[in-house]
Order: C-alpha cells, then sequence, then structure tokens
C-alpha cells in the first residue's frame, strides 16, 4: 500500500499554522521586536498541580520528571509580566483588530467574547508554566482551487520562550519572544497528501499576509502538523518552520507510521510480552570491550539487561525502526544509551557475547534483548518506559507529539489530553460586539485573487504579482507603476530589490525615475542597485553616488573622464549603423531558425545580440532593431 | 433547556447558524460558558444562541485519595484565607482550594515525604477583610499547638501578612515550637507558583527549634533561597513580585536554600519557659499617615475614637505643628501616641529639629525603628492586656525583636 500518492483518502492531515503579529506584545506593554541584549537572568522551577481526576496530564507529568530547572534571561523587551511578576495586561486593540481581521479572511464566526485560557506547558518555554490562548474565530471555510478546506478555530495566543540552551539539569530561555502575538490557525483534517498539505499552508499564508501586520522575521511563521493514516492514531508534529519542510517531514512521518502498522501486523502473529526478564551485568565479563560500557560503570552506574520477548527484527531491520522509538522515549526522560540485540554484535560486543547474554536473559526463538547502562535508581522507570512502548507497538502508531528534524520526526512527549486547560481569571472577558466587528469588517483587505487581478490589469505579469504580495510589497509595486509607467520593468526590479534583507525604496524610487526618463540603460538598474555600479564597456562604467539616504547622484566614466550626469543625460551610443551590422549578421546566421520559429525568434536572438552589444547601446533601440530585421527576413 | 444544565453536561449548542458540542459549564443573565473538546471555553452571548440541547448528564468520578499522613516531625497546618493548594479539574477547568489536610496532601505529596502533616482551615476570608477578632482566633489555635510542641504552619493572604504575624508575635509569649507563616503571590494552580517552595520551606522551619514567629517567602524573583523574616521586622514591599517581603530595618533571621536546608542568621530558640497566650486586643487603637493638609476634624475623629494612636509622621517622625495642642490635650488625658516613621527604611529621632521637640514636650512616644503596622498590633495588644501606664511603659521597649539599637542599612 502507498500512503504517499496524492489524494488518498487513507491519509488525513490538519495543519496548525502559526503567525506572529506585529506591534506590542500580547499581555504587556514591551515592543514585539526581538532584542539581544542580556539583562541579566533567573531561575525558577515548575511543579505539575494535580487535576481532579487523581491522574496527572500525562504530558505535563512527563516533562516534569526530568526534575529540571529553567534559568530565564532578561532583556530589553521583557518586563515583569514576562517574568511572571506582574498580572498579564488587556491585550492591544490592534492585535486583538489583527486576529479578527484573520478570522474574516478565512471565513470564521467571530466569537461573542474573548476568553483566554491557561494551557498548560510545563517544559519551561512560559514562566507561568502555561500558554495564555483565546478563540477569536470558529468554524471558518478556506478556498483553494476547488477544495474547500474547514478551519477549526482562529486562536490569539503568546509566543514562548526562545530556548538558548539546554543540558540535563537545566533549560536556559531567553524572555526576548516570550509573549510576542500569535495566530494560530488550525485546520480541519481535510488535507490528503503532504503536497496537498504544503499547498495549504502556502496559500493560507498569502491570504493572511494581507492583513499587513504579520511579522516577517525568519522564524515568525511556523506551523505544527497532525497527521494520520487508517487504522494509526493522530501525531502531532511540532516546529516545522518552512514550506518545504512540511512536505519533506510529512512524507517522513507517514512512511515512519505506515512501518509501525507493519510492525503491529508482524507481532500480531508473535507471542509479544511485556514480562520482561530483568538481570544486572554489571560484573559480568561480556562489556569489557564495550567503550559505551565500561565507561558508565567507571561512573558508578549499573549495566542492565532485559529480555524483549517476540520483538527480535522488529527493533532494526530494513524500515522497522522499533529500537529507535524505544530509544527516543528513553531519551525523553533522560536515560540514553539504549543498545538491543538487532543492532548486535557492535559496540565492542562480540557475537559470542551476544549469544551468551541472550542464553542468560532466557531469550527464545523470536526474542531480542535489550541493554542499558544508568543509575540504579533510574531502571525502574526505565523498564516501565519500554513496556509501555512495546504494548503500543502491538497496536500500530501511538498517538504522540513529534518534533520535526532535518530527517522526519522524534519523539517529543506523550499527545496531550484535551482536558490541560482551565480559565484566565487574571483577564477579563474582551466582549466583541457587532457594531465592533462591522467596524473591523470593513478593514478586510481585498482577497488575493481580487489583489493579484487588478495588479495584472496594471500590467504586472501574474508570477511577480504574487510574489508581490507573498513579501509584501504589492503596495509600493502599485505606487512606482503608477509613477514610472513600465509595469514590467518595475515588477522585476522590485523583485530584485525586496530579495535582499532591507529594501532601500528611496535608492530603488531614484533609479527607477531616471531609468523611466530614458537616460540610464534598463538592464544597469539591478547592478545599479545592488553593487552601487553598472560596467557599460570595458571602458566605461557607471557609479550611483549616495550624498545621504535621500539624495543620490549617477556618474559617468569614460574616455572623456569622470563626471555626473543628469536627467538630461543622453546614453553616446556607437553609431547605430554599426548596431544594425550586428544585428543584420546574427538574423543570417540563423535564418533557418527565424524561418522555422517566426517572430517567436525574437527571444533567443535577443540573448544573443545583448552579449556583444550590452551597455553600447539603449535596450529600446536594440529590441526595435531587432525585431524589424527579423520582421523584414520573415517578409521575404 | 439550558436553566435545567448543571456544570459538566455534555451538550450541543447550535449558534450563529453553526453547532458545537461541548460541556456546559455555566450561564448567567448575559452569557452561557461552554467548554469546547479542544479544552477551550466559549463564552457566548445568550441572545445569540438558538437552542442548547443536552446530550448526557455528567457523571463527576469518583476520586480516591490515599490515606496519606506523611512522614517525619508533625507539622500543623492552618489555613487562613489565602489557598495553601489547589488542584484544577481539568475536565470542567475549576480550580478547586484544597480544604482537608487529605486534600492537601493530594495536592501536594511533596510535603508527605518531609512531614507528618495535619491540617485545619479555621478561615476563609481575603487578607484586607482580616480583623483584630481574628487574629485572636489565629492565636489560640496556634497557642494549643505550640503549647503541644507542634510546629505550625500558617498560610495567609500577602496583603496584611505582616499585621499577623506582628500580632501574633505579641499575643503568643515563649513559644513551644515554631510559628511560622507563609503566602504565594502566584496562585498554587499555576504550575510557576511560589506556593510550592514557600510552603515546603515554611514546613521545613516549623520543624526546626525557632522560637518566634518566622516568615518564609522568597528571597529574590528565582526558585532558589527563601528567606526567614522575623514576624515584627517586614514588610510588603511590592505589589506582586515573589519576593515582595523585606526585613525592613533589619537582616532576616535566616535562609532555606533549594535543598530545604536552614541556614540561620540571629534568631530565637525555644527557650523552654512557659508558653503564654495573650487572648485580648484593644479596638480603640488607630493608626494614621500624617500628610500635607490633613484636616484638624480627621485628626480628632481619630482621636475622639482611640485610647491609643500610632502615627505614621514624615521624615524622622514629624507631624504639622497645627496639631501639638490636640497631641497635648491626648496625652494630658492620659493616652498613648506612638510615632513612627512613612519612610521605608530607618529610625524616628525628634531630637534633631524644633517640630520634633515640640512633639516630644506634647507627650508623644518616638518609637526608634519600629514599623508602624507594628506598632499598631504592639499597641493593640498592650492596651488590650495592661493598664495604661503599664503600655505606655512597653511601647517604645523591645519585647519580641520588634526594634533595634543598630542598624547597618
Amino acid at each position: 500500500m502507498n500512503y504517499l500518492s496524492e489524494e488518498l483518502n487513507d491519509v488525513k492531515i490538519g495543519l496548525e499554522i502559526h503567525f506572529q503579529v506585529k506591534g506590542r506584545k500580547l499581555f504587556c506593554d514591551c515592543k514585539g521586536e526581538e532584542s539581544d541584549s542580556e539583562l541579566g537572568s533567573f531561575m525558577r522551577k515548575l511543579t505539575v498541580v494535580s487535576g481532579e481526576k487523581s491522574e496527572k496530564d500525562i504530558a505535563a507529568l512527563q516533562e516534569s520528571m526530568k526534575g529540571r530547572e529553567y534559568e530565564y534571561i532578561k532583556t530589553e523587551n521583557s518586563c515583569l509580566v514576562e517574568m511572571d511578576e506582574e498580572p498579564p495586561h488587556i491585550p492591544g486593540t490592534e492585535t486583538l483588530d489583527t486576529a479578527i481581521i484573520v478570522s474574516l479572511i478565512l471565513g470564521c464566526k467571530i466569537v461573542d467574547n474573548v476568553h483566554f485560557m491557561r494551557k498548560m506547558v510545563v517544559d519551561g518555554s512560559n514562566t507561568s508554566g502555561f500558554q495564555r490562548t483565546g478563540i477569536i474565530g470558529v468554524h471558518g471555510k478556506f478556498k483553494m482551487d476547488s477544495k474547500i478546506i474547514g478551519i477549526t478555530s482562529v486562536t490569539l495566543e503568546e509566543e514562548a520562550s526562545k530556548k538558548i540552551r539546554e543540558d540535563e539539569k537545566k533549560i536556559v530561555y531567553s524572555l526576548d519572544r516570550l509573549g510576542i502575538p500569535l495566530i494560530e490557525i488550525s485546520t480541519d483534517p481535510d488535507i490528503r497528501s503532504p503536497k496537498e498539505a504544503r499547498e495549504v499552508a502556502q496559500n493560507i499564508g498569502l491570504a493572511v499576509k494581507q492583513s499587513g501586520m504579520i511579522r516577517r522575521e525568519g522564524s515568525s511563521i511556523r506551523q505544527d502538523l497532525n497527521v494520520s493514516i487508517l487504522g494509526g492514531n493522530r501525531v502531532e508534529i511540532k516546529g516545522v518552520s518552512s514550506l518545504s519542510q512540511i512536505e519533506r517531514v510529512l512524507t517522513k512521518e507517514i512512511e515512519r507510521q505506515e512501518s509501525l502498522l507493519e510492525i503491529a501486523r508482524v507481532l500480531k502473529g508473535r507471542s509479544v510480552s511485556t514480562d520482561l526478564l530483568l538481570e544486572d551485568l554489571t560484573n559480568s565479563a561480556f562489556f569489557t570491550n564495550s567503550e559505551i560500557f565500561t565507561k558508565g560503570v567507571s561512573r558508578g552506574k549499573k549495566i542492565y539487561g532485559f529480555s524483549l520477548p517476540g520483538l527480535s527484527g522488529v527493533l532494526n531491520n530494513g524500515k522497522f525502526r522499533l529500537g529507535k522509538e524505544i530509544a527516543e522515549r528513553l531519551r525523553a526522560v533522560g536515560i540514553g544509551g539504549f543498545i538491543h540485540s538487532d543492532e548486535l554484535p557492535n559496540y565492542g560486543i562480540n557475537e559470542k557475547a551476544m549469544n551468551e547474554i541472550s542464553k542468560r536473559l532466557g531469550s527464545k526463538e523470536d526474542d531480542a534483548f535489550g541493554l542499558v547502562v544508568l543509575e540504579p535508581s533510574k531502571i525502574e522507570i526505565c523498564v516501565e518506559i519500554i513496556q509501555s512502548r512495546v504494548r503500543e507497538a502491538l497496536n500500530g502508531v501511538p498517538a504522540e507529539t513529534r518534533a520535526a528534524v532535518e530527517n522526519g520526526t522524534k519523539y517529543l512527549r506523550p499527545l496531550p489530553g484535551s482536558a490541560r486547560m482551565y480559565p484566565e481569571t487574571d483577564i477579563p472577558l474582551i466582549p466583541l460586539n457587532s457594531s465592533y466587528i462591522g467596524e473591523i469588517e470593513t478593514k478586510v483587505p481585498p482577497t488575493v485573487e481580487k489583489r493579484v487581478e487588478y495588479l495584472e490589469s496594471m500590467g504586472v505579469p501574474a508570477q511577480e504579482a504574487f510574489s508581490s504580495l507573498w513579501k509584501e510589497y504589492d503596495d509600493v509595486l502599485e505606487s512606482f507603476v503608477k509613477d514610472f509607467g513600465t509595469p514590467k520593468v518595475c515588477a522585476k526590479f522590485l523583485s530584485v530589490v525586496y530579495s535582499s534583507e532591507n529594501p532601500n525604496l528611496n535608492k530603488a524610487r531614484y533609479l527607477t525615475k531616471r531609468f523611466s526618463k530614458g537616460n540610464i540603460p534598463s538592464e544597469s538598474l539591478e547592478s545599479l542597485y545592488l553593487s552601487g555600479e553598472f560596467k557599460l564597456s570595458e571602458s566605461s562604467k557607471l557609479t550611483l553616488l549616495e550624498s545621504n539616504s535621500f539624495d543620490y547622484s549617477i556618474q559617468l566614466e569614460d574616455q572623456l573622464g569622470v563626471r555626473e550626469i543628469g536627467p538630461e543625460f543622453k546614453m553616446k551610443s556607437e553609431s547605430s549603423e554599426k548596431l544594425v551590422k550586428i544585428i543584420e549578421a546574427i538574423v543570417k546566421d540563423n535564418e533557418s531558425l527565424i524561418r522555422e520559429r517566426g517572430e517567436g525568434s525574437f527571444k533567443l536572438l535577443m540573448g544573443t545580440v545583448m552579449k556583444q552589444v550590452r551597455g553600447q547601446f539603449e535596450g529600446k533601440e536594440i529590441s526595435d532593431t531587432l525585431s524589424q530585421k527579423i520582421r523584414e527576413l520573415l517578409k521575404n | 433547556m439550558s436553566d435545567a444544565l448543571e456544570s459538566g453536561d455534555k451538550v450541543e449548542v447550535q449558534w450563529k447558524g453553526t453547532t458545537f458540542s461541548g460541556m456546559f459549564i455555566s450561564k448567567d443573565e448575559k452569557i452561557t460558558v461552554i467548554k469546547l473538546q479542544n479544552g477551550y471555553n466559549l463564552s457566548l452571548e445568550n441572545v445569540s444562541i438558538s437552542s442548547i440541547n443536552l446530550i448526557s448528564k455528567y457523571s463527576p468520578k469518583n476520586v480516591v485519595r490515599g490515606n496519606l499522613t506523611g512522614k517525619g516531625k508533625r507539622v500543623f497546618l492552618l489555613g487562613t484565607g489565602g489557598t495553601i493548594a489547589s488542584y484544577v479539574d481539568y475536565e470542567t477547568g475549576a480550580v478547586k482550594p484544597a480544604k482537608t489536610a487529605q486534600e492537601m496532601l493530594y495536592a501536594r505529596p511533596d510535603l508527605a515525604r518531609i512531614a507528618s502533616i495535619d491540617a485545619e482551615i479555621i478561615l476563609n476570608i481575603l487578607s484586607e477583610d482580616m480583623k483584630k477578632s481574628d487574629w485572636i482566633n489565629i492565636a489560640k489555635k496556634v497557642f494549643e499547638k505550640v503549647n503541644q510542641k507542634e510546629g505550625v504552619v500558617i498560610t495567609h493572604g500577602t496583603d496584611t501578612l505582616s499585621f499577623t504575624s506582628s500580632a501574633l508575635s505579641f499575643l503568643i509569649e515563649n513559644p513551644g515550637a515554631p510559628i511560622v507563616i507563609t503566602a504565594s503571590q502566584r496562585s498554587p494552580d499555576r504550575p510557576s507558583s511560589d506556593a510550592f517552595f514557600n510552603l515546603t520551606g515554611a514546613v521545613k522551619v516549623a520543624q526546626s527549634d525557632l522560637g518566634e514567629v518566622g516568615v518564609v517567602m522568597h528571597s529574590s524573583t528565582s526558585d532558589d533561597t527563601l528567606d526567614i523574616h522575623s514576624g515584627v521586622r517586614l514588610r510588603k514591599m511590592h505589589s506582586s513580585r515573589r519576593d515582595a517581603f523585606k526585613s525592613v530595618n533589619s537582616e532576616p533571621i535566616g535562609t532555606v536554600d533549594g535543598n530545604l536546608n536552614i541556614h540561620w542568621k540571629k534568631y530565637e530558640k525555644v527557650n523552654g519557659k512557659p508558653t503564654k497566650l495573650y487572648d485580648k486586643l484593644s479596638e480603640k487603637v488607630g493608626l494614621l499617615y500624617f500628610y500635607p493638609g490633613l484636616s484638624e476634624e480627621i485628626f480628632n475623629k481619630f482621636t475622639e475614637t482611640n485610647d491609643g494612636l500610632i502615627l505614621a509622621g514624615t521624615g524622622l517622625g514629624h507631624i504639622s505643628n497645627r496639631f501639638l495642642s490636640q497631641v497635648k490635650d491626648y496625652t494630658d488625658d492620659g493616652k498613648i501616641i506612638g510615632i513612627t516613621t512613612q519612610c521605608l527604611y530607618g529610625e524616628v529621632n525628634l531630637e534633631v529639629y524644633t517640630t520634633g521637640r515640640n512633639m516630644l514636650d506634647a507627650g508623644v512616644i518616638p518609637l526608634h525603628d519600629m514599623l508602624p503596622e507594628v506598632a499598631y498590633t504592639k499597641l493593640s495588644f498592650l492596651l488590650g492586656n495592661f493598664d495604661h501606664d503599664t503600655a505606655r511603659n512597653l511601647l517604645a521597649k523591645n519585647l519580641r525583636g520588634e526594634l533595634s539599637e543598630r542598624r547597618t542599612e
């Protein structure tokens, strides 16, 4: 069965797309812009509070088992609110308006009141131990081509702290990012392939950016993915930061889930048991050549071996990687170095030792065994975790939260139940009455399609119109075209301008203006913008001088010396005769091509011509002459 | 239909042309709260809901809470209103305070590892609503325990904590076991709450040989050290930070580190003398913060209704010369005026300026570096249990460490 082909009903994918919102932080008056300054730090611990049902939230529990401390670095854009030392302030109107506009763009119904909740997060990424989040819009519909993707909800929440570094005992976070407003868009599980997932993310992204309030920085957009295949369980994948990663990660994850289902089918025919025979092998001779084990023992750890009944050949065999799954679970609670019989002989354990260990642990056919070297206090939890993962293997795909990594996904924690939220009592309900919503409806920007249509009507090519929307310079493009004409040149030039980190609009405007007067060659625009100079020929070049960021001039250097050129400057080109001669020769050489392709040969030949005459003549003169000569040839 | 619903019932709601299924939480005149399956609450206007249909009634699960008592030296937890411990019903989102010893140990199983715990909630009020009669009730309960050498931890709201700690310091003489007060600035339903470390540290201190009232709270914003303050030397210096409480005009009497080890500085040990309870506080004592423009009318009201008055004066302890004759009449009447400073740090000194000397001539008693709220509870204690002359004699004398001759900051 191939789960990767497109539009497979067996695959269900839902997206959670996060966008950072410009402006102030959500619950305080600090600036949202990131800040590198470090103003000291403080240390905290988090404690999981018991739930009514006499069981702690499993996800929360597991993080807390690590017994970690959290250090937080204060920054210039953080205050007592981020430190969890002052109650949250009421969210800013601009932020709230943006969340409503985004909800309306996605066809959602706006809630009557914003009711902020506390969502338990005990990995330390929030100083409070919870993330404040509230629903703004629900039950939307997003149209993409001929398909409609359901929008479960649009929520407004606070961004978590940025992890700086971590070790076994401590995670260090910066307060810089904590509290930046985040809009989370959750789709229904309507997506059927990794490719479609990428397209949905891209299209929703483009639609939402129309609000003009979405931050553009590298890390400001992130996706979480929910994916399940028929017969499996939902897996949540956290932290996918680029569109291309969506497709890659989903493809790998579906492969993983498929192989887990196959492992379950294999195990059905075996006698798998979680009765692990545990033995302390610290003093046995099996490990004398194994550095991993001897090193551990020298640090006071013990070597434990245990049988894994019925698991031979599924731990690490082709695409079967149950061993890796178990190792990831153990690592999540700080237990590393799980070794199993499918990967032996290796690590200084030879076949003989392997067979003896196997015998000692009472292994029968189909049985595997595992080895760990760790503190005796941890062996109980280690065995519990292995037993629980083996039990889950019998059912195929466990419901869990995983992290996106370069080559697929990695286990993070169990999938939290829905029941880990309770009301945020420090923030009153924020009413969104119909007159307020009515006012905001007037601020909803036109749809992407309408905007692209409009730019196309001005003469901007569709592709460049789209990218101007994606990079949010469509307004600039519109004004350039209105001021200077030449929509294609403006679109192409601005796409170059906006590919740089800090587009310099004054410079771009100056150059476009000089170009539109026909006084400098159009092909020099990009070069003058990017490097400040453009070679007309071996001996002459144009240089852009910047007297200040508002005032520019252009200098010409040729045989006659160096001088500034004004708007009255005309390219002193070689005689037109020379150009005609060059073009005639090229047309002649390519006669058969021209006859075959007709006027369509223009584009191909223009390149050839430019190679010979670039900078010596004005672009318009070159293209006019070439098309004239082609037509002449075709007439005869 | 929705009127018959109870919190926790599964319902289906028709709202603005769309349907939700979720859990009914509450309804008032204006708003119905529904908890969605993903945990979010929606607060819907009643007028925008077209229907709510019951899907199934809520059946609360029976909570089995073991019979924990804990291991270690016995400590009595006394709840007075500030939440000691709470637990969250993640199903309905309700935060419930622990009300019995069992519920407390259920919510705070870590306590059971260091002490055998007994607990009682004797008051459930906000600390700003506390009255002198409440201090007496707390003192009686505390006396009952410390008289039997059992350490007590009192949990309290932070707002008026230093009044209560001061009142208990005076009402209970020679406590036979530690009297420890603790609180939290972040409620204990939060994973980041300071209640966890504060309470555990307080229980440790309650197992020590401390022979006075101690207040255990965070030293800094970090969860690494607790200060143990003398109950008569502290003040809440910040409205929201964890390290709001500071010892004023003195050092904390000790600290508790992250491994719950106590590091004592200068503190009173249990001295083996008989523990004595004073069970009265005068209601006729007032505390007045002097300010420019204070009217004679208000000043007179204070003097008319009280037998004793603590003034928080400006700077070294001054009040306007306008009031000198009223002050003199009042003290001539045998009543008491004690002078403290409204400055956050330092001692009063009425010898430096003429105004001060005039005030002394008019019969006021300068109270050195005693904090105004401490002076207030002290005078209430003195006038409640002794005659006026004794009260006047003892007011400026050091009884419980409430004043000092030397200051280094």
